[in-house]
């Protein structure tokens, strides 16, 4: 916001009104709506969780708010009061499951996080896996904040996956990666570069409170630290801590875009403003109200993100509707 | 019995929508698009070519059965009823008519997609029902034809017990279905004269 409000080139200033529900799932609503009730704005950025999104909802639809959702989510929603600036599935998984698939092989191992979107993400992936030949070998989910990890972690140690693909947050995450490096150093199958654990979410901002055990995990994203450019709507700047900063910071920049030289845009509701030509421009689709996003497949190492693949911008698809060109179905062996 | 969810194939499909022009209809059809249908509104009737849509989506505040160029019951696609109104007749009415999924008006942005997925699942074990119930319902008018079969099969010296085995066997050699083999029996027992006015 500073920026913009230092721009000249735009003719309006933003005057950010911040509230904090710090985490709790029960202030998300409340807060939401005292900033739209107590205060002229209309634009809301913020939200983590599908959970926490899925709160403001009706509030937006109350009191006539917008919200900008910079995180990445499961998809299968389109709301008209929301803009999508971060990754939905065919932006992050169909891309990491591709990638997986033909590096690692078919078998797969699924965990998560009792909630929306590991269930969603883990059976977007049993889908795609069946239909391109993959094997599912186990599918398990832990409570939210739980860090019992044992009974996943031996049950991979048995199995013997291709790849792990992990929906876990929070703390089950953290304890779940430091479990696997220690079987990585018992277990000479799971030694370096077998059986990675893959991530559709996991960002720079994470890895401080990882540590050492963040060392091979595999995840999706829009943009890592040090690839050229960020995102479309950052404008060229590229000095985040993660995805996730920049999604946010290319939502500010692009309201700024859409208000700019409008008098009155204000005032529009949120699919008026996204009607503009301008907005598809900058890569939001009307229809959707979510973002074209490049794609990118990273690695930790040495405690950073080193690319592994980059691709082109996609049109994001929530719904999984359109034609995507499938992941190249191998010859299976016929015993 | 746990089942698990066969997702259709949305991209390109088409949603016809009867309801008057209306706030409601704007926010069905954006949310429709944004999903990936193609979309057709009508009003105040249904045109014959909305069968050929892959779901229809009806405003029963307003409805009533001349609209429709089918019986009551008898709708040839996924149907998903908009209900407004909660009054009893309005219910009773939709019971008639028959839908496979509802939305709660106004539309909002939520409800169009589980809509979509619940309506052509119900739609589907609707008609696969039915198909099953027709070929009960046959076999079970069959069931004297089996009983001529047996006695005439019975009558060649066989007991009952031998005679329900050939026939079994014959289904099975003839490849078809227990009921059309005894059929089949009955129909080679008739007496000659019956049998010439039939080809007469």
């Amino acid at each position: 916001m500073a920026q913009v409000n230092a721009d000249p080139a735009l003719d309006i200033v933003f005057n950010p009104v911040e509230r904090d529900p710090q985490g709790n799932i029960d202030a998300y609503a409340p807060l939401c709506e005292e900033i739209l009730r107590d205060s002229g704005a209309r634009h809301v950025i913020g939200c983590t969780t599908s959970w926490s999104r899925k709160e403001v909802i009706p509030a937006l639809e109350r009191m006539d708010g917008a919200l900008w959702y910079p995180a990445p989510y499961e998809g299968f929603e389109a709301s008209d009061r929301i803009v999508y600036a971060h990754a939905c599935p065919n932006q992050h998984l169909l891309p990491l499951l591709d990638y997986a698939f033909a590096q690692f092989g078919r078998r797969s191992y699924l965990t998560g996080s009792n909630y929306i979107w590991g269930w969603e993400i883990n059976r977007l992936a049993r889908e795609i896996g069946s239909r391109t030949g993959g094997e599912v070998l186990g599918e398990r989910y832990l409570p939210l904040g739980t860090t019992e990890v044992a009974r996943i972690v031996d049950e991979i140690a048995a199995l013997k996956p291709d790849f792990v693909l992990n929906q876990l947050i929070g703390k089950s995450q953290y304890a779940f990666l430091d479990a696997i490096a220690e079987l990585r150093r018992s277990d000479p199958f799971f030694a370096e570069g077998h059986c990675p654990v893959l991530s559709c979410n996991l960002t720079e901002c994470e890895l401080g409170a990882i540590g050492p055990s963040a060392e091979g995990v595999i995840s999706a994203g829009p943009w890592f630290r040090g690839l050229h450019p960020a995102l479309p709507g950052n404008g060229g700047r590229e000095d985040f801590g993660s995805s996730l900063e920049a999604a946010a910071h290319a939502s500010v920049m692009t309201l700024a875009q859409l208000l700019n030289g409008a008098p009155g845009a204000e005032a529009l509701s949120l699919s008026e403003l996204l009607a503009q030509r301008r907005a598809a421009e900058l890569g939001i689709s009307p229809r959707t109200h979510h973002t074209r996003l490049p794609v990118a497949i990273a690695q930790v190492r040495a405690g950073a993100f080193v690319p592994l693949r980059t691709g082109a911008p996609v049109e994001a698809d929530p719904y999984l509707t359109r034609e995507r060109d499938p992941a190249p179905v191998p010859l299976r062996v016929v015993k | 019995m746990r089942r698990r969810l066969r997702i259709p194939d949305l991209g390109g499909a088409r949603a016809a929508i009867l309801h008057r022009p209306h706030a409601t209809v704007t926010a069905l059809v954006r949310q429709l698009q944004a999903i990936g249908l193609e979309v057709d509104c009508h009003w105040p009737d249904l045109p014959a070519s909305a069968r050929a849509a892959d779901y229809l989506f009806i405003d029963v505040d307003t409805a009533y059965d001349d609209q429709f160029p089918w019986e009551p019951g008898e709708a040839p696609l996924p149907t998903i009823a908009l209900v407004g109104s909660e009054a009893p007749g309005r219910i009773e009415w939709l019971m008639n008519f028959g839908a496979d999924a509802q939305i709660l008006k106004p539309v909002g942005d939520g409800g169009v997609y589980s809509a979509l997925l619940i309506a052509r699942a119900t739609f589907d074990a609707r008609v696969e029902l039915a198909d099953e119930i027709d070929a009960l319902k046959r076999r079970l008018g069959q069931r004297q034809t089996v009983v001529q079969a047996v006695a005439v099969l019975a009558a060649r010296g066989k007991t009952e017990n031998e005679a329900y085995e050939q026939l079994r066997g014959m289904a099975m050699a003839w490849r078809v279905s227990f009921e059309d083999a005894a059929d089949r029996i009955v129909a080679a027992a008739k007496p000659t004269h019956q049998d010439e006015s039939d080809h007469g």
